[in-house]
Formats: C-alpha cells, sequence, structure tokens
C-alpha cells in the first residue's frame, strides 16, 4: 500500500490532493427499522476480523506516508451512509454476501419483534471516513 | 441514536440510490466542488466508473484507472452512456501508475485503499 501511496505522489502536481475515503471499521454498523418518526435500532454490525486488519494495514499505511513528509493531512471527518432494504430478510442476504461485515448482525430487540416487523423497510447505517491530504516534498 | 449522530458525524440523506454513497454528495462532505473544479482528477480503483462520471463535468480531466479489465469496460460503456468527454478509463496498477510525473492535481481513493 506504501508502494501504490508513492505513486500517487509521484503522479501529483505540486501540492496537489490525495482524497483517502473508505468505510470506518471502527465505528459499529447499525441493523435499523425504518418508523414514521425515523429509525429504530433492531441489531448491531461488526466488520470481520480479515477487513479489520486490512483497514488497519490502510491506516499504517495513510501513517506512514505522514512520517516520511509525502503528504500531510489536511482534514479529515465522518459521516454516515444508509443502505436501504425492502425488508429484513433481504438486510440479512446483503449480510450473508457482504465481504466486509460479520454476515450475522447481534439483534438488540427480540425474535417476536423482529417477525412483527420483517416486511418492514429497513437500513444498514454504517460510518464513512475521510482525510484529505496534500502533498509535500518528502523527507 | 442521536448520541451516536454527534459521535461519528453528520447522516448522509436516508436511502442513497446506491449500495454506496451518493458521489456528489459524498465530494460535498470532502469539501465540495472546488476540489475538483477544473482539475485534473484520477479516480484510483474506479471500478465502472461510478464516482468517476458523477464528478467528470466539474473537473478539468478525469482519469480513471482500476486492476479489473471487466470493471474497466463497463466504466467505458457508462461513459459512452452519459456522454462524458473529458474522461478516460485504462486498466492498470496502482502499484506502477501509466501516468506522468505531477500528472493530476487530484487523487481519490474513493472505498479503494
Amino acid at each position: 500500500m506504501v508502494d501504490a501511496l508513492t505513486e500517487v505522489h509521484r503522479v501529483l502536481a505540486s501540492r496537489g490532493t490525495l482524497v483517502d475515503a473508505r468505510p470506518d471499521s471502527r465505528v459499529l454498523a447499525y441493523a435499523e427499522r425504518r418508523t414514521e418518526r425515523g429509525f429504530q435500532r433492531y441489531g448491531i454490525i461488526r466488520t470481520n476480523t480479515v477487513e479489520l486488519a486490512a483497514d488497519r494495514a490502510s491506516d499504517r499505511a495513510i501513517a506512514e506516508i505522514k512520517r516520511r513528509m509525502l503528504f500531510r493531512g489536511k482534514r479529515q471527518g465522518r459521516f454516515w451512509h444508509r443502505v436501504a432494504f425492502d425488508n429484513l430478510a433481504d438486510l440479512r442476504q446483503y449480510l450473508v454476501e457482504h465481504l466486509r461485515f460479520v454476515h450475522r448482525a447481534r439483534w438488540v430487540v427480540d425474535e417476536a419483534t423482529r417477525r412483527r416487523h420483517a416486511k418492514d423497510p429497513f437500513v444498514i447505517r454504517r460510518a464513512v471516513r475521510y482525510e484529505i491530504l496534500e502533498k509535500t516534498s518528502g523527507l | 441514536m442521536s448520541e451516536a449522530v454527534g459521535v461519528v458525524g453528520r447522516h448522509v440523506p436516508a436511502f442513497s440510490s446506491s449500495l454506496r454513497p451518493n458521489a456528489l454528495y459524498e465530494l460535498g462532505e470532502w469539501g465540495g466542488e472546488r476540489l475538483v473544479r477544473r482539475k485534473r482528477v484520477l479516480d484510483l480503483g474506479c471500478g465502472d466508473g461510478r464516482f468517476a462520471l458523477a464528478i467528470a463535468p466539474l473537473a478539468r480531466s478525469m482519469d480513471g484507472l482500476d486492476p479489473d479489465p471487466d470493471a474497466i469496460s463497463a466504466a467505458k460503456k457508462n461513459a459512452r452512456k452519459s456522454d462524458s468527454r473529458n474522461v478516460r478509463f485504462r486498466v492498470g496498477a496502482a502499484q506502477q501508475l501509466p501516468y506522468d510525473d505531477g500528472a493530476f492535481d487530484v487523487v481519490i481513493l474513493s472505498w479503494t485503499l
């Protein structure tokens, strides 16, 4: 990854901008039922261990290019992104196939409640992080 | 739930149209159109060009690179559909970028790193 970021440094003009944006696995994702008033939390969704390790490797790569003074961080932030599903079955199927998340949510409502609202619209709400970096001259 | 919003940040408008955040919304979060306006932009790991094509009208030029030939084929097809004239897509690896030194003002790694 550091190799790729070094290449990015090469192809950027002086003081050019690098944007690194990706899902934030340091923050839990949530399964939520859409209600008339908003959203009700039904479950917690973790990122799988392989992706957590990959995310940490990405973090280390960004830290390394900063340490080498190839880039300096200008700004960073996070926002929420909601992925919509027609019903709970669709959400569960999405999790089964998803490459980043664990395949099952940890439910925070009982089974009867889930069954009662299984045909309601659901979302997965997850955090997305970004960092804006500026090219510098390097060590 | 509201406390979590405070900790993490603001919400994307609910029910974005795709499984990824809307490209222009995401750009807005990063700082808005001025980040790419009239600039030479590279979308590294562009996939089917979803992000690149959405912001291409703002940029001077937009290049997309992805190691997956199928994704690049799809991106080129999408570019033809959208009639984007300042967009180029090619297959390549991030570790060996097929571009000259200093060729871009902005490089975007959107869900890539």
